[in-house]
């Protein structure tokens, strides 16, 4: 005799349709999938379900791919400000402390043929020094000032990437 | 999809100030951004206009792009926030057209300008894609986003999460949800697929 009201579902075809988006996204462990797939090659109510899922999944994943308008690009490229964006590289730049800006050292440390000609000096001395034919302290002396200028870039270059990783980290709204 | 080191490489020349750096991101974005405009709008002239405005914002951003993160990831959330800014701005034009009476209280059509696919292109799809299409633009702008997100630019869970900033228990449990709406809309308006 129909009583007009449904019979509530069995707990393991509920089971089994709560996990039916996971089983098809694949994001259920293996245990649990298989105890879904099982139970859909026994209830066909459940494998009706599925097959409604799987089929709504394929739709949706076969949208058409739309296009954008033949003259899209060149209004977006000639709305764009190249010139000032590039004049105003300067100020773009991410703010550190003033003992992080390149200039902070002054020009002639930080130029290329200094840092060279101070680390072959480092390394003449130390040759030096290790074939007796330099006294000790003094060829320490020669490489530790030699190194200086490019250990300084160095450890300013590697001080001003940690602050920015860490200070300057954001991803716009 | 969309390839990360290539992404940030081209991102990288942006910020050098190359224009044609800038144009070939365009070139990579361009649909999918457009697409998913169109599908939160459903009108060719404010998803053109959005999409337009997204890659102007990108552009004026760069510099606060930070390159622990997907480039994809970045635009499409500029996009989505872009979208439902919209769509919240212009609530009164997306009222449903069930039920709306004219001034005598009878039951009349809104006079709305068509933009959607001409004629044409109607007949090209199939029937099923169309009410499908119809059933996913006529979900709230939060489901609905969700949805384009998974499905059509196919993004991964994970990529979602990062894209709405959301927990990924509650991406996955909107997406769940969004579905769930589409087949119940479906059912309710006798639409099979």
């Amino acid at each position: 005799m129909k009583t007009g009201m449904q019979r509530p579902a069995p707990p393991e075809c509920r089971q089994a349709c709560d996990r039916l988006q996971d089983y098809l996204d694949q994001t259920l462990p293996k245990r649990e999938s298989l105890a879904v797939f099982l139970h859909m090659r026994e209830c066909g109510g459940c494998r009706a379900q599925l097959e409604m899922l799987q089929a709504l999944y394929a739709k949706l994943g076969d949208l058409p791919p739309l296009e954008a308008p033949a003259d899209f690009d060149a209004r977006i490229l000639a709305a764009v400000p190249y010139e000032a964006y590039r004049a105003m590289a300067p100020l773009r730049s991410p703010r550190v402390p003033i003992l992080l800006v390149h200039e902070s050292l002054p020009a002639w440390l930080r130029s290329r043929s200094v840092r060279l000609v101070g680390l072959v000096a480092a390394t003449a001395a130390l040759a030096a020094a290790a074939s007796g034919a330099a006294a000790g302290t003094a060829a320490w002396t020669v490489a530790g000032v030699g190194c200086l200028p490019e250990l300084s870039v160095r450890l300013q270059n590697l001080t001003r990437r940690v602050y920015v990783a860490t200070v300057h980290r954001s991803i716009p709204r | 999809m969309f390839d990360r080191i290539e992404d940030l490489k081209l991102v990288r020349r942006c910020k050098r100030g190359e224009e044609a750096a800038f144009a070939e991101l365009l070139g990579r974005y361009r649909n999918a951004i457009y697409g998913l405009c169109f599908r939160m709008t459903r009108r060719t002239e404010d998803a053109r206009d959005l999409a337009q405005e997204v890659f102007i914002k990108v552009f004026s951003l760069l510099d606060r792009f930070d390159e622990t993160y997907a480039f994809s990831s970045w635009i499409f959330r500029i996009a989505t926030n872009h979208c439902i800014d919209h769509l919240r701005r212009n609530r009164m034009r997306f009222l449903s057209l069930d039920g709306f009476t004219g001034p005598d209280g009878e039951p009349m059509d809104l006079p709305l300008p068509d933009d959607g696919p001409g004629p044409d292109r109607l007949l090209e799809r199939s029937e099923a894609m169309e009410r499908l299409e119809e059933v996913v633009a006529d979900l709230p702008p939060h489901y609905k986003v969700i949805i384009l997100l998974r499905h059509d630019q196919d993004l991964s869970y994970e990529d979602i999460a990062v894209v709405l900033d959301l927990p990924l228990g509650t991406v996955k449990a909107r997406i769940h949800r969004a579905r769930a709406m589409i087949q119940q809309m479906l059912q309710a308006r006798s639409y099979e697929i």
